[in-house]
């Protein structure tokens, strides 16, 4: 058994699939030796890498030399396009592509200055390094020639060892004889590429491969071969059977080494590269002459030129100007163009469109020699296209589910492998244009795979940002919560009674402000405050314009407290300046002043804020109580004013929640009137004021917030009952009685239930017929019950009724006074 | 009589271990979520476009998992009308949008307008315009879906949508097509 590169050297051949033998016509151009096109006046030359892996490095009216670099570029891919003359450029815009869709492409217009003045270049010496050879190549812009047209030194530096190479001068398609040509006439130039592929690769072996239709070329390439360094043992030349399309890259492999190149491989991975003839020789022009790839060899034939032959045709050259030289039988509307051969060529739809580095022929056919497109007949399921298919492919197949638009059946069947060498449609009996459905199949696919990769993409960032919104979210939801943690822990529980009590404050402002009246108020709150305020200011003025010497007294003591408390002391002042004028009209001057001074300290000492109501109350109430006791005359009286006084502001001071502060007002209120009662009576004070005190306990250990209202209530119904009681001993209360039950029960029963009515009613039924103490302490206790239980919307009326409540009893107190 | 009684308990006894195993598979080879979802969303164009009344793609394929009809994504055009009707086994439907939508469009800001109030950025549903305050912005095209959505917010007009022109490398080989040119306003004739 023979190894692979013995039956290379052999000679040996394989049977490539399928192929087909169209009439070659080859001779139309082949006889003449190649031409050189003259220079067209202005050259358009496509950008197409421009805006992807290059950049553009000239422009508009910049004047170019031929060889210049029309882009500039850094990247592995990037293949220069150089102005093929010297001129001007004119434009760069799109221009009409050398492609079978006509589509326009940005391309850099040139106006040739007929001086064809090229760059400097400096040939280049031997003692080259590969890596400096692969850059020349890449700067020299070297493209396949054989019509792909990639980018010549990105085969040349393969990722994989290459064991043989294979220079194709197979040139299957009919009429082209471009690579014939070349063969003929530049054999040493291209033997002198081979050796620069040979020593960049260093492959086992070279095979120019040349079909065996072309034995002038075989000839003159064998002999360049014999004189040429390249090693007679490495190189050698085999000709091919002539067949269609054995030029292609993986059916020339299949022939030469009967190994098949995988389905979506390149011959790298099998450790085999293919250039053509051509890339071999403007490989050589570069390395050696440091000529850029301006020019190449376009095979100019068909019947309708007139004179067919090949050409050295400047890249960029139109096809209008190509056409116009060398004469066109036909008209450009009515009979075609075509670029490449009549197997694998595209019609041009523009002539404007210039020559590329792949265009290597410009087929100019009449009417006699490529029929008119006859109508497309059904399939027959003949199966002539399997046989002649180079790929192995089933075409019918394909045919058939490209024409349904099945694309992705069609590309089970392996779309993707056609070659589009359009065999399948030159043997086709019912002349379907197979490959035309291939085309617009595997352009849909493509669309539909871009399509897909897009969506994926798409979705991928759609994602990305819904989890940046999400995390951003939840960051400035942190922080905010972060932020208000801050807030809470700087704002103390003081700030928040220091708002409230500035509210407190401005309502006793506005209501000292709108008169002795109490301004009508929807809030019960501020009702209380009105009248205590009401109070306070009616103090004051009864006791008239105060003395100067206790005026400064009061303002002294008042100086240190804080300021939140003014309005306190401001009271507590007055209140103290009346109680030191009461006084001194007792002529009590000594005992009492230092008694309400001491009571005044208590005051200020108080440490919440919030109990500052409370403290005016207590205030008034001690005033209350001294002035009374002075009016009576008794002496032990100011004694028990003190003591009395001093357990008030006790009260005052222990009561610390703001909640109890109305319902201490109340108390102080009614233990203060019970006391005046008690002192104008002229009986003994002191069991009254016991009675008071004792009530005043149970009042203080009711502690809840809850209860206050009750404690109100209680107060008051106490007041009453100790004034009722006062009043029977005196036998004066015929009047009182009269008005009293009915004052109180009113009020009552609208602030609460029906039981707690009916107990209080029963309270001041008992009231009047029974013993006042025993019943006093029976209602207080049996109103503190009920009023424990009272909700918060009975506690309101249970204000309304204690607030009326009370000012009945200052009427009572006036009527008793009066009768004084 | 015992006969019964032996049919009775085998039968039990069966069901019983049918059950377990039964009960054992639901639990192990659960699916989470509904897999027609996935394969409606993989159908669909991912604009994000909300023009079926969903906010985004994810939520219709829901949908259509649930029973919403087919035919509300104009981006995916008749094709993907056509390929849900295939995998929901319903009829398919005509599209509800006109043919103009469905032309492949990209945003364009005439950056000499805009003004850099990154409305538009908010907008995009997949990030693709780039700026800042008060500086320019741009559509990176490769990311547009042609969603539409930034163009209503732009204080300024300065957005348009271009349809994605063709290219050599993207040209769909239909030669026998008539080609439709678009003509500017002032060139026609």
């Amino acid at each position: 058994m023979l190894t692979l590169l013995e039956q290379i050297d052999k000679g040996t051949l394989w049977r490539a699939h399928g192929g087909v033998h169209p009439p070659e016509l080859k001779s139309l151009s082949n006889q003449t030796t190649i031409g050189q096109l003259p220079l067209a006046k202005h050259f358009v030359l496509p950008l197409t890498q421009v805006g992807d892996s290059a950049l553009l490095a000239v422009e508009v009216n910049q004047r170019v030399l031929k060889g210049q670099s029309l882009t500039s570029g850094t990247s592995f891919a990037y293949c220069p396009v150089h102005a093929p003359t010297s001129g001007t450029i004119t434009a760069i815009k799109p221009m009409p592509s050398n492609h079978a869709s006509g589509i326009e492409v940005l391309s850099c217009i040139i106006e040739a200055d007929g001086l064809d003045e090229a760059i400097k270049t400096d040939a280049h010496h031997a003692e080259l390094s590969n890596q400096e050879i692969l850059k020349i190549i890449q700067q020299a812009g070297i493209a396949g020639l054989g019509g792909a047209a990639f980018p010549t030194h990105i085969k040349l530096s393969p990722a994989s060892e290459i064991e043989l190479v294979i220079i194709n001068g197979i040139e299957c398609e009919p009429y082209i004889t471009s690579d014939d040509r070349l063969m003929r006439e530049h054999s040493d130039e291209i033997l002198a590429g081979v050796a620069i592929i040979q020593r960049l690769i260093s492959p086992k072996r070279i095979i120019i491969a040349i079909e065996d239709n072309k034995p002038e070329a075989i000839d003159a390439m064998q002999h360049a071969l014999n004189s040429s360094t390249l090693a007679n043992g490495t190189t050698r030349i085999t000709a091919v059977p002539t067949k269609y399309p054995s030029g292609g890259e993986k059916q020339l492999i299949q022939i030469l080494t009967g190994q098949e190149v995988p389905s979506g491989a390149i011959p790298a991975q099998l450790g085999m590269l293919v250039q053509n003839v051509a890339t071999a020789y403007a490989i050589n022009d570069a390395v050696a002459n440091g000529q850029a790839l301006t020019q190449r060899v376009v095979t100019v034939t068909g019947l309708n030129s007139q004179t067919p032959g090949n050409y050295w045709v400047q890249i960029g050259t139109p096809v209008k100007h190509i056409l116009d030289t060398l004469g066109f039988n036909g008209n450009v509307a009515n009979d075609k163009i075509i670029i490449g051969g009549p197997m694998m060529g595209h019609s041009l739809p523009d002539i404007s469109a210039p020559v590329l580095k792949g265009t290597n022929c410009l087929l100019l056919p009449d009417s006699s020699e490529i029929a008119d497109s006859v109508a497309e007949k059904p399939c027959i399921r003949c199966g002539e296209c399997a046989v002649a298919c180079p790929a192995l492919l089933l075409p019918q197949q394909l045919f058939w589910h490209s024409k349904a638009e099945e694309y992705d059946k069609a590309a089970s069947f392996n779309l993707h492998d056609c070659i589009e060498c359009g065999c399948c449609s030159y043997v086709c009996p019912s002349d379907i244009p197979l490959v035309e459905y291939y085309r617009i199949a595997k352009s849909a696919i493509r669309t539909q795979n871009e399509e897909k990769k897009q969506a994926d993409f798409a979705k991928l960032r759609f994602e990305a940002r819904l989890k940046r919104l999400e995390d951003e979210k939840l960051a400035r939801e942190a922080k905010a919560k972060e932020a208000a943690e801050r807030r809470k822990g700087s704002m103390s529980s003081g700030d928040k009674n220091a708002v409230a009590e500035a509210m407190a404050r401005i309502k006793a402002k506005k209501a000292a402000e709108a008169g002795t009246e109490p301004a009508p108020s929807n809030d019960i709150a501020d009702k209380k405050a009105q009248i205590a305020a009401a109070l306070a200011r009616a103090k004051a003025k009864k006791a008239g314009a105060a003395a100067p010497t206790s005026e400064a007294a009061a303002n002294k003591e008042s100086a240190p407290a804080d300021a939140n408390d003014k309005k306190a002391q401001v009271a507590a002042a007055i209140a103290r300046a009346k109680a030191k004028k009461d006084a001194a009209k007792a002529a009590n001057t000594a005992n009492t002043s230092g008694q309400s001074e001491t009571d005044a300290v208590s005051a200020n000492t108080a440490p919440a804020a919030d109990d500052k109501k409370a403290k005016v109350a207590a205030a008034i109430a001690r005033a209350k109580a001294k002035k009374d006791a002075a009016k009576a005359g008794n002496p032990a009286t100011p004694d028990d004013a003190i003591a009395q006084s001093e357990a008030d502001s006790a009260t005052a001071d222990k009561a610390q929640s703001a909640d109890d502060k109305k319902a201490k007002v109340a108390a102080a209120v009614a233990r203060a009137k019970a006391k005046k009662q008690a002192a104008l009576t002229g009986n003994t004070a002191a069991p009254a004021d016991v009675i008071a005190e004792a009530d005043a306990v149970p009042a203080e250990t009711v502690s809840a917030a809850d209860d206050k209202k009750a404690k109100v209530a209680a107060a008051v119904a106490r007041a009453k009952a100790k004034k009722l009681a006062e009043k029977a001993k005196q036998s004066i209360q015929d009047t009182d009685m009269a008005i009293e039950p009915e004052t109180v029960s009113e009020p009552i029963e609208t602030a609460i239930s029906e039981t707690r009515q009916e107990t209080v009613s029963n309270i001041v039924n008992t009231k009047d017929s029974t013993d006042a103490e025993n019943s006093a302490d029976a209602s207080v206790s049996l109103v503190e019950e009920s009023a424990s239980i009272l909700t918060a919307e009975q506690q309101k009326k249970a204000r309304i009724a204690a607030t009326i409540a009370k000012a009945k009893a200052k009427k009572a107190q006036a009527k008793l006074q009066e009768k004084e | 009589m015992s006969g019964i009684v032996i049919a009775i308990v085998v039968l039990t006894i069966l069901a019983l271990v049918f059950g377990v195993l039964l009960g054992f598979a639901a639990e192990k080879f659960k699916v989470e979520g509904n897999p027609l979802t996935d394969q409606v969303e993989a159908l669909l164009p991912q604009t994000q476009c909300g023009q079926c009344g969903y906010p985004g793609c994810r939520p219709y394929a829901e949908a259509i998992a649930n029973g919403d009809k087919i035919n509300k994504c104009p981006p995916g055009g008749t094709a993907t009308m056509e390929k849900l009707a295939d995998l929901m086994g319903v009829d398919p439907e005509p599209l509800n949008a006109t043919e103009e939508v469905q032309v492949k469009k990209v945003a364009y800001i005439r950056e000499e307008e805009c003004i850099g109030c990154t409305k538009c950025i908010q907008a995009c549903p997949v990030d693709a315009i780039l700026g800042s305050g008060k500086l320019m912005h741009t559509v990176i095209t490769d990311y547009c879906t042609g969603c539409d959505l930034c163009v209503a917010p732009c204080p300024v007009d300065c957005i348009d949508m271009l349809p994605v022109e063709q290219t050599t490398k993207t040209w769909d080989w239909q030669l026998n097509a008539i080609p439709v040119k678009q003509l500017q306003e002032d060139t026609l004739c």
